[in-house]
């Protein structure tokens, strides 16, 4: 796996599932991001309050704390007011969509998400300069 | 990158589908365990995720279908009986089985889809008609199946394969009208028809009203139709009836109720004349947080949403937009009002923004007409962008490493080959010291051989934490097969794991699973009773039976402990009469205890009737010869009536063999310590002969003397008269014999390798191992030797 260049950008992933943050973790440390991971909604809030993350990937369902409420905790920290957040759930459900929208979320996508998708999103909602 | 993720997603499967299978068995004792509910989906939920990154629709489908029956039972509206907990964990077995086949071939066998299919299809045949599913147009060069088409099978078979077709399987309806003349061309309808491959149900119906049964009966006309439903493709339909073709007809199945609104996807699909500048990424990103912000006015969304689009735009070297952007937002939070964003995001959306033109972009009409042109300058931005954060170094999310177990024995070996080679220092400072006479170079390899010799013992302790291994491994298959057991011979069996995290070397741990699983069904079928008798005898209908596990100083002890009907010492006792072997008069003399030891002789089996599950041929002598094979023991207690209890007794390593090193004519051998009673001298005038044997007294023991020398060739060296003959007192499979040897040299740990190429035939020695002067010593196996 070539890593071209880091880009300064810290992504936290959240999810239960150990291939999909793997899968996350090589597509977004690919186009050059920092990745960390939490596995459950606990953990991810915790990490997302001390760290300094430019992008929060969340699964919606996760054991201990969904990603609904971690969102949702997320949020209540000034901090955090303006951090772009991806909910990507299993789900293809409007009222999913809108119950993350409702907890802060900036996005929903749906899984398994496309690499190309997940890359050019990630960088918009970060502002990487993209190459033209 | 992909056989990475590969690899960890059948690891990762592997651990969810025995979450799953181990929280349903939890479920089917307490259907209300809401906790075990919760991880059961979870676990298939994960995997459904998961399984999404790779190619395996039907791996996908088949656990969505037992994802969505699960949500059902979470919710209340399914109750999870034994049956679906069968579907259930069937389904799970055939996941399993798509794993494996992922992890060997990378990739599902051919039949997967179909295999898939029935699996999902019983899965969803539970749902009830009112859920929506996935419905896939098996062959959509084919319209559909008429609902008339269908209406002559039996209810319950039309809704089965509906459910079938529901879960995506390929299914056709064929309609087979032969010519009315046919019977006088030889055609055979009904030979026809059920040529069609893979024939689900066939109906045969009257075309036209047969009439007056008398009147207008003509039987040289036929007057049938027949319609059957197939999971072949339709080449294969075509190829089959060939002949017959030009009164065929083909339709796809579709399941009529399953036809619900499908639901849209949250992302909106791109409209085909996307806005360049944007791309499908930003115009999804845009056109949700125009969702977002459609709640109402909130200051943190609207601040969110603004740092967003914000970097939106510097992503795409909007610079000039993005000045624009934050002066519509600023606008936006002063006055509370969602207007000039919106305009704004509408207006990006909608583009088309000259995406071609350099950063300097013109004015595009983008800004909002109403945006008033005085908050350009005095407004202060709201939005501020974060600052670029250090470049992250990832860390590693867990502190536990999965290896390949491969890797593990190559170190193993590589240490193996180490501490032997370390044993060549001492004799190499010999050497130096006699043959270069250097006494100073003998004593500086010696220091170097302390510092050495303490690391790899830690090297090698470490290492054997390494293979250390739960009995939880072997344990937790056994909810599943006690249950399926228990059900198939209707009886009803509690199982408790205690010990589960007792850990011993993974040899040991992973050649417990057969005689466990041998002595759980011996159990199950044998010990423990229907419940009817067990009511009568006055126990509870429901059996116990425990697995027990814990570390008695360097052993680990299994128990396996059911409260059955317990083993009759005077039915041992005659069966083993009856097939001869022992006398009347010996069995009598037996102890009750010593009567139950006879069911390790080879051969023994009182199960009147030989069941499927105990089987016939494999007894508790197989049991007890893996079992000593291990290094480990065997006993059973037997309380008749009350239950028994059998007990494994194992040693925690046997990466390390020890030995004991005796000269035999002249060359050193090995002997396995195990095996070794004690050592003694003996007089020779103590010898006795009975026959042509030799044999000496032990405590009131007449035991028989091997001349070793005799056996294994040498010449024997001359007796010390002094001291006597050198004897060595083994217990080999249950007897005790001295072997007459030359002398004892000393014991020592050795990593024993198997003899291997022309030797492996060699009948006689265990292994071999290396002594620290290079020398191979041989380690006798002696039960093969007597």
């Amino acid at each position: 796996m070539t890593k071209p260049h880091v880009n300064g950008k810290r992504v936290l992933v959240v999810d239960d599932g150990m291939t999909t943050r793997l899968y996350y973790r090589d597509v977004l440390e690919t186009a050059g991001f920092g990745v960390e991971e939490a596995v459950n909604g606990v953990e991810g809030l915790e990490r997302a309050l001390m760290g300094d993350f430019d992008l929060l990937i969340v699964d919606v369902n996760m054991p201990k704390m969904d990603g609904y409420e971690m969102i949702a905790q997320v949020r209540v920290d000034p901090a955090l007011h303006e951090i772009p957040i991806i909910t990507i759930s299993t789900e293809a459900g409007e009222r999913d969509a809108d119950r993350a929208y409702a907890a802060g979320a900036n996005l929903y996508m749906v899984k398994p998400a496309d690499p190309a998708l997940l890359t050019e999103t990630a960088q918009m909602l970060t502002g990487v300069e993209m190459a033209r | 990158m992909k056989t990475v993720l590969l690899e960890r997603f059948v690891q990762e499967a592997r651990e969810l589908l025995q979450t799953a299978a181990s929280g349903l068995l939890t479920l089917e004792r307490e259907p209300g365990d809401a906790t075990a509910i919760n991880e059961v989906f979870r676990a298939v939920h994960t995997l459904k995720g998961s399984s999404g990154l790779f190619d395996t629709p039907p791996l996908t489908r088949l656990v969505h279908a037992g994802e969505d029956v699960l949500q059902q039972v979470r919710t209340g509206a399914m109750t999870l009986d034994s049956n679906v907990v069968d579907l259930l964990l069937d389904g799970l077995d055939q996941v399993g089985a798509f794993i494996d086949q992922l992890d060997r071939d990378g990739t599902l066998a051919g039949d997967a889809d179909r295999i898939a299919a029935q699996h999902a299809g019983a899965l969803r045949a539970r749902l009830g008609g009112a859920e929506t599913a996935v419905v896939v147009i098996a062959d959509t060069t084919l319209p559909v199946a008429p609902p008339e088409w269908l209406a002559g099978f039996p209810a319950a078979e039309r809704d089965a394969l509906l459910a079938r077709a529901r879960a995506g399987e390929a299914l056709l309806a064929v309609r087979y009208t032969p010519d009315e003349g046919c019977f006088y061309t030889g055609t055979d309808p009904l030979a026809a028809i059920r040529d069609v491959p893979d024939l689900l149900a066939v109906t045969v119906a009257a075309r036209e009203p047969w009439g007056d049964p008398v009147a207008d009966f003509d039987p040289y006309r036929c007057n049938l139709v027949f319609t059957a439903l197939t999971a072949a493709s339709r080449d294969a339909v075509e190829q089959a009836m060939t002949y017959e073709l030009d009164a065929v007809e083909l339709r796809t199945l579709v399941a009529v109720d399953a036809i619900a609104a499908p639901t849209p996807a949250p992302d909106v699909a791109p409209e085909p004349e996307s806005s360049a500048l944007l791309g499908e990424a930003g115009r999804h990103i845009v056109r949700t947080q125009l969702r977002v912000i459609a709640g109402g006015y909130d200051a943190i969304r609207l601040r969110s949403t603004g740092t967003l689009i914000g970097n939106l735009l510097r992503s795409l070297r909007q610079d000039a937009l993005r000045e624009r952007w934050e002066i519509a937002l600023a606008e936006a939070i002063a006055a509370e009002d969602l207007a000039p964003v919106a305009a704004f995001l509408a207006a990006l959306e909608e583009g088309p923004a000259p995406a071609a033109e350099a950063p300097p972009a013109p004015a595009v009409p983008l800004l909002p007409a109403e945006l008033p042109a005085s908050a350009t300058a005095d407004t202060p931005s709201a939005a501020t962008l974060p600052a670029a954060a250090p470049p992250g170094e990832p860390r590693p999310a867990s502190k536990t490493l999965k290896v390949d177990q491969g890797k593990i024995d190559l170190l193993m070996n590589l240490i193996g080959e180490l501490v032997v080679q370390k044993n060549a220092l001492p004799f190499l400072a010999r050497r130096a010291e006699e043959i270069h006479g250097s006494r100073e170079m003998g004593r500086e390899i010696k220091e170097q051989f302390a510092t050495l010799d303490r690391l790899t013992q830690e090297m090698q302790g470490a290492i054997m934490q390494i293979r250390m291994l739960p009995v939880a491994e072997v344990f937790d298959r056994f909810p599943r097969l006690v249950r399926d057991i228990a059900r198939r011979l209707d009886k009803q069996v509690d199982l408790v794991l205690k010990g589960t995290d007792t850990a011993a070397d993974k040899t040991i741990v992973e050649a417990l699973g057969d005689p466990l699983l041998h002595i759980v069904r011996n159990s199950l079928d044998h010990g423990i009773e229907e419940p009817a008798t067990r009511v009568a005898a006055g126990k509870p209908p429901v059996a116990t039976l425990r697995l027990r596990a814990w570390q008695d100083n360097d052993c680990v002890v299994i128990e396996i402990a059911d409260d059955g009907r317990g083993i009759d010492p005077a039915r041992i006792r005659g069966v083993a009469v009856d097939k001869g072997m022992v006398t009347r008069e010996q069995a009598d003399a037996l102890s009750d205890q010593e009567a139950i030891n006879l069911i390790y002789r080879p051969g023994f089996s009182t199960a009147a009737e030989v069941s499927d599950l105990s089987g016939r041929g494999v007894g508790m002598d197989v049991v007890l010869s893996t079992v000593q094979r291990l290094g480990g023991r065997v006993s059973v207690t037997s309380q008749l009536g009350q239950g028994t209890v059998t007990r494994l007794s194992l040693p925690l390593s046997m990466a390390v063999t020890r030995i004991m090193v005796v000269d035999i004519g002249g060359s050193l051998y090995g002997i396995p310590i195990d095996h070794v009673v004690q050592t003694t001298r003996l007089d020779p005038g103590v010898i006795k002969r009975i026959k042509h044997r030799e044999v000496f007294v032990l405590r009131d023991e007449v035991v028989p003397l091997i001349r070793m020398t005799a056996l294994l060739g040498g010449r024997p060296s001359a007796v010390d008269a002094g001291r006597g003959e050198a004897v060595l007192v083994c217990r080999v499979e249950g007897r005790t014999v001295g072997l007459v040897i030359d002398d004892f040299r000393e014991g020592m740990d050795v990593i024993l390798k198997p003899m291997t190429g022309l030797l492996a035939e060699v009948s006689g020695y265990c292994g071999t191992t290396l002594l620290g002067d290079g020398r191979v010593l041989l380690v006798l196996d002696l039960k093969e030797l007597f």
